[in-house]
């Protein structure tokens, strides 16, 4: 095998790795707050992993530039649906909240 | 036909059991992580069997699925937060 066949085998191995393990954390947590942590490495790590693999084998042609524009699209958009989640989940348990008479709340006007 | 990336779309096609089983159990909250992990993973699938298969207009799936599935999300978390 190839020195760039290997570290593809091995991109690869680590990107299915990191998926498995983040579907297993998500199953096991107790809350929708610590089931929410897990959906960060499958979205950070593995991503850019198979896209690295992918790029190793197909170099920059069309198909490397997109698997790599994937991998940036999850990058991006997966933060914005974790907070966005985890707003919504303590919206539902605590009802929304504003700013009381008196009180002072960084980046607030009082 | 690159057969190390079938086998790897194979393995991470595993990985839907587990966040089928969240989406199966608990409060509506705790179902929608179930489902956004559930895309996740199904945008790396595609990702790999695009790979797989040396089609390079295969990749369009993998990027349609993730933008898709961000909007959904989103319209999901919005709806949790307000009415449902």
């Amino acid at each position: 095998m190839s020195p760039r066949g290997l570290l593809v085998a091995v991109l690869l191995v680590v990107g299915v790795g990191v998926t498995l393990a983040s579907c297993v954390g998500v199953l096991v947590m107790r809350d929708a707050y610590d089931r929410l942590h897990y959906t960060a490495p499958a979205t950070t790590i593995a991503p850019l992993a198979i896209a690295a693999a992918i790029v190793l084998e197909e170099r920059l042609s069309a198909a490397g530039v997109k698997a790599l524009l994937v991998a940036l699209a999850l990058l991006v958009t997966n933060p914005v649906l974790t907070h966005a989640t985890a707003r919504a989940a303590r919206i539902r348990q605590l009802g929304e909240w504003t700013v009381q008479e008196g009180e002072h709340v960084k980046g607030e006007r009082p | 036909m690159s057969s190390e990336f079938l086998v790897a779309a194979l393995a991470v096609l595993a990985g839907l059991v587990p966040c089928g089983v969240v989406c199966l159990r608990g409060d509506p909250v705790n179902r929608l992580v179930g489902l956004e992990m559930a895309g996740t993973v199904d945008t790396l699938v595609l990702l790999l069997l695009a790979q797989a298969y040396h089609r390079a207009i295969y990749f369009d799936l993998a990027l349609a699925l993730a933008l898709l599935s961000f909007a959904g999300g989103m319209v999901f978390a919005r709806f949790l937060e307000r009415w449902i």
